[in-house]
């Protein structure tokens, strides 16, 4: 539960839903210029997802920038 | 705009996780310190980018990519020329003034510094001041939802106020915060994308340099007269109005921004949270301003990116980030982008309203309804004045409704506010011999003195109610010379008045008065952890960004 206090998590883990929706969604896209949006959109939010939520399993917060 | 069900999810998901940060902090807040002061425990990482994130309100994303538009590089002085160095200011200057006396507000460092009737003052003048500025966020959200979204007005209103609500009153200003955070990284990383897309479809760096008016490139080219340059303003409105008065008035003296550092862990992060903060203050106009330079680019070489006209049938500039939304983001992303434009408002507006509970419950309630009673009692007050601060922002809202003008009349009203008070707290913080007496009639005769000169000039139709002495070349004009007629009068009039009355004794403005207080030692030789280090560090960027866009 202390976790979620963690607020590196919780961004990680809207960020990581939100690229997850983006990058299914990007397969059905109509044009190909669409679907490279969010397709690539969706890839940076993951990537930026997974770093937040590493950071979060840092112990001290506070001690960071 | 046409939303999918894609869209409407993420708008979904980011509600969802907002409230969830409300509730998840709960069950921390137990005494009123935590409710409104987040009981002075928060990290430095977090401070810092809350710090910004208060202020990435409507104005900021809205009003800048218009400025971008209208102005062209010209706006990049907000940023490169006023908010850095004015940041810099607080952190290495006044912080140690402000955390250091112990006070739980700006207007409570007046009482301390001054008397009760100087903080009485400001702090009414700053909490009608939050409501407005809240309740003009509240406004241009539901204009907004309903313009290119086609959501009913009232609907809007309540459902966004009603979350906002929810948040504030389940975690208070550290719900209001982390949220600030969450919001921060939803506008930067929903808007970035829009700036890369823009550039791409504009030809890149040489079509904009091809389809831009080259006046329109430049920070200070053209800046010797007011006829020369698109913003209309001469160098020494822009450097003294905005560059020193009004941009320190508003970072170094508005509760709303500085509340974000006074609630950091100790001193030395409260001094380092709006040095930090400045860091990726200086990339902000990245993400808001170049959006609107981009249009111009798109304007010349596309049809279909005409911005639509106002009520008044002008160019209506604030549809600027929309209007690209709209036209350069496919469903999914566009998701993203709606939403962070949403999270934006919702910032600003928490922000306003945790601001003015702390101001009502401290300096109003606890100093002149009912002092000295339990802990308790003054939560459940904060609470109570959260329900209050958001039904009075609904109730501006509908108001706004009725005076098109009123985003302008908002804007005065900063300049009328935080103008004189900056001289204020430049006197008394740096001057011991400023007095009680002198600092409220200055903050009252720097007041009228903006309205008088509101009143006796007129920029694009507006003001001049009294006379017509002079007419600027636009209202951005205006703002800055009211800004620095205001300082001057306020300055003048506190140290005359200063002269004739009586002073404190000096040993109770130890720790509020520059002379009187013992020096901030930055020994700390690790660079990221001493202010005056990554102080140094962001000046020279800003500097070298003013050479190269000069």
């Amino acid at each position: 539960m202390n976790k979620f206090f963690d607020l590196r998590f919780v961004i990680g883990a809207f960020f990581l839903i939100v690229g997850i929706l983006l990058l299914i969604y990007s397969f059905f896209n109509e044009t190909v210029a669409h679907a490279a949006v969010n397709r690539w959109s969706a890839i940076f939010f993951i990537v930026f997802a997974v770093v937040m939520i590493l950071l979060s399993f840092d112990k001290k917060p506070e001690d960071k920038l | 705009m046409n939303l999918h069900g894609i869209d409407y999810s993420i708008i979904g998901i980011y509600f969802l996780f907002v409230l969830g940060i409300g509730f998840l902090l709960k069950k921390r807040i137990k005494t009123a310190d935590d409710f409104l002061m987040s009981g002075r425990n928060i990290p430095l990482w977090i401070t810092s980018l809350a710090f910004i994130s208060a202020n990435l309100g409507a104005q900021e994303v809205l009003g800048m990519a218009a400025n971008g538009a209208k102005y062209g590089l010209y706006t990049a002085h907000f940023y490169w020329l006023g908010a850095v160095f004015a940041m810099v200011f607080l952190g290495l200057f006044m912080m140690p003034f402000y955390y250091g006396s112990k006070a739980r507000s700006v207007p409570e460092y007046l009482k301390f510094r001054f008397d009760e009737k100087t903080r009485t003052f400001n702090a009414f003048t700053f909490a009608a001041m939050t409501i407005f500025s809240s309740g003009i966020s509240l406004y241009a959200l539901a204009m907004l939802m309903q313009v290119i979204l086609g959501w009913d007005f009232n609907v809007s209103i309540w459902v966004a106020a009603g979350i906002v609500l929810a948040y504030t009153f389940l975690g208070g200003l550290t719900s209001a915060v982390y949220n600030e955070v969450l919001q921060f990284f939803l506008i930067v990383l929903g808007i970035a994308p829009l700036v890369y897309i823009g550039m791409q479809q504009a030809g890149g760096l040489e079509g904009i340099l091809a389809n831009v008016d080259n006046a329109k490139l430049h920070l200070w080219k053209g800046m010797g007269s007011a006829a020369t340059n698109p913003m209309g303003t001469d160098a020494f409105s822009m450097i003294f109005g905005l560059g020193f008065v009004l941009a320190f008035g508003y970072w170094c003296t508005d509760f709303l921004v500085v509340q974000r550092a006074m609630i950091s862990h100790n001193l030395n992060d409260a001094r380092r949270t709006p040095i930090i903060a400045a860091l990726p203050k200086i990339f902000m106009p990245l993400i808001v301003i170049v959006p609107g330079i981009i249009l111009l680019a798109l304007q010349k070489q596309f049809s279909g990116f005409e911005l639509p006209l106002n009520v008044n049938g002008q160019v209506d500039y604030n549809m600027t980030l929309p209007l690209l939304l709209s036209k350069l983001y496919p469903s999914g992303i566009l998701g993203v982008g709606i939403t962070a434009l949403i999270a934006s408002f919702m910032s600003g507006m928490a922000g306003n309203v945790t601001a003015f509970n702390t101001v009502f419950t401290f300096d109003i309630y606890q100093t002149h309804i009912r002092p000295n009673a339990g802990e308790k009692h003054y939560l459940n007050v904060g609470k109570a004045t959260t329900v209050v601060g958001i039904l009075l922002s609904i109730l501006t809202a509908y108001v706004a409704r009725g005076f098109n003008s009123i985003m302008d009349l908002l804007q005065l009203v900063f300049g009328f506010v935080n103008a004189p008070l900056f001289a204020t707290f430049l006197l008394g913080m740096f001057w011991k011999k400023s007095t009680a007496n002198g600092a409220f009639w200055g903050l009252l005769s720097g007041t009228g003195a903006a309205a008088l000169t509101y009143s006796l000039t007129v920029a694009e139709g507006k003001g001049g109610s009294i006379a017509n002495l002079h007419t600027f070349y636009s209202g951005t004009s205006q703002a800055f010379n009211i800004a620095w007629i205001a300082f001057i009068v306020c300055f003048i009039v506190t140290a005359l008045i200063s002269f004739f009355t009586e002073k404190k004794p000096e040993k109770e403005l130890v720790g509020l008065v520059y002379s009187l207080t013992p020096r901030q030692q930055d020994k700390n030789r690790i660079w990221y952890k001493n202010p005056l280090w990554i102080a140094v560090i962001v000046l020279v960027i800003t500097l070298v960004l003013n050479i190269i866009f000069y």
